[in-house]
């Protein structure tokens, strides 16, 4: 049988979820998406140009280490608890159709100035309404700084 | 080298574009022919389905002629799931054509190579020349039927060239 009773879904998750980020500690990261206008050039493609990402804020979000890289070579993991709002908002302003979207066409996130990579991302959930994104993410190797 | 592979990848990129205008892929917010180069693009855990992926592996050179010849390996990786029309059914298909696809855009096997970090691209003494693909066995991964090709890209160095 199907489940027919009402639940008028609310924003309380939502809020509960930004209070509670918050009240840990709740910073704001900044999210490598590609620019509304893209580079449609060879140099472009080829890794001349640079990409020119643009940096989205999300606020408030919760940055944390998953465990110590224990085996050399193996770079540490981290976990990443965003807040939904500040996932709807972006989502709203580059007119995306969905969160999946937005997080397809990442780059990263940088966090503290430091660039890390998106290996996973999940969701919790509550009446079917998003309040955190849960991403995993690895620490990007360092970057050479080009003098210009 | 990088003069041989840029030349190398948009020589097939613009190649695919005429063979197959539907083949393509939406990256950085640009629709471009459905082949890319790993290395200039933004790591991702999963390749990407129905395009060809470009990966630059081996290098080795021959200084005992009068231009140094270089000859660098370019792994062609592609995976296919098939259509949503056929529900996947039709990824053997899916992946025959990929591979004449590729067979095809290899052909003729050498370009005119060009300096693309100059803008206009200039237009170089040499040829960059390539051998016949090297088809690897199809890899079944539940829906995904993926496949790698190694090519072998030979280009001698002009004076002054990095």
């Amino acid at each position: 049988m199907s489940d027919l009773s009402v639940r008028n879904p609310n924003f309380s998750p939502l809020l509960m979820a930004d209070s509670l980020l918050r009240a840990a500690g709740g910073m704001s990261v900044s999210l490598l998406v590609a620019p509304a206008t893209g580079d449609s050039t060879d140099p472009g493609q080829l890794g001349v140009d640079p990409p020119n990402f643009q940096q989205l804020a999300l606020s408030p979000a919760i940055f944390r280490q998953v465990r110590a890289a224990m085996s050399e070579g193996q770079l540490p993991k981290y976990e990443l608890l965003v807040s939904a709002s500040a996932i709807q908002q972006q989502v709203g302003a580059l007119q995306l159709t969905s969160a999946d979207a937005l997080f397809d066409s990442s780059a990263g996130v940088l966090v503290n100035g430091a660039p890390y990579l998106i290996e996973s991302r999940s969701v919790s959930e509550a009446l079917g309404e998003v309040y955190l994104y849960r991403l995993l993410l690895r620490e990007s190797h360092a970057l050479k700084q080009t003098a210009d | 080298m990088e003069n041989a592979k840029d030349t190398f990848y948009i020589t097939l990129r613009n190649r695919l574009a005429a063979l197959n205008p539907q083949r393509v892929i939406m990256l950085r917010g640009v629709q471009r022919p459905g082949i890319l180069l790993e290395e200039a693009e933004a790591p991702a855990a999963q390749p990407p389905g129905d395009v060809f992926v470009l990966r630059w592996t081996s290098l080795s050179t021959d200084t005992q002629l009068p231009a140094t010849l270089a000859q660098l390996t370019c792994e062609v990786h592609y995976t296919t799931g098939g259509t949503q029309t056929n529900s996947g059914l039709d990824r053997g298909r899916a992946m025959a054509q990929m591979d004449a696809e590729l067979l095809s855009i290899l052909q003729p096997a050498s370009a005119q190579k060009m300096d693309y970090a100059q803008g206009p691209a200039a237009q170089m003494e040499t040829l960059v020349f390539w051998s016949a693909p090297e088809f690897s066995p199809l890899i079944t991964s539940r829906e995904r039927l993926t496949r790698v090709a190694k090519v072998n890209v030979f280009a001698f160095q002009e004076p002054g060239e990095l």
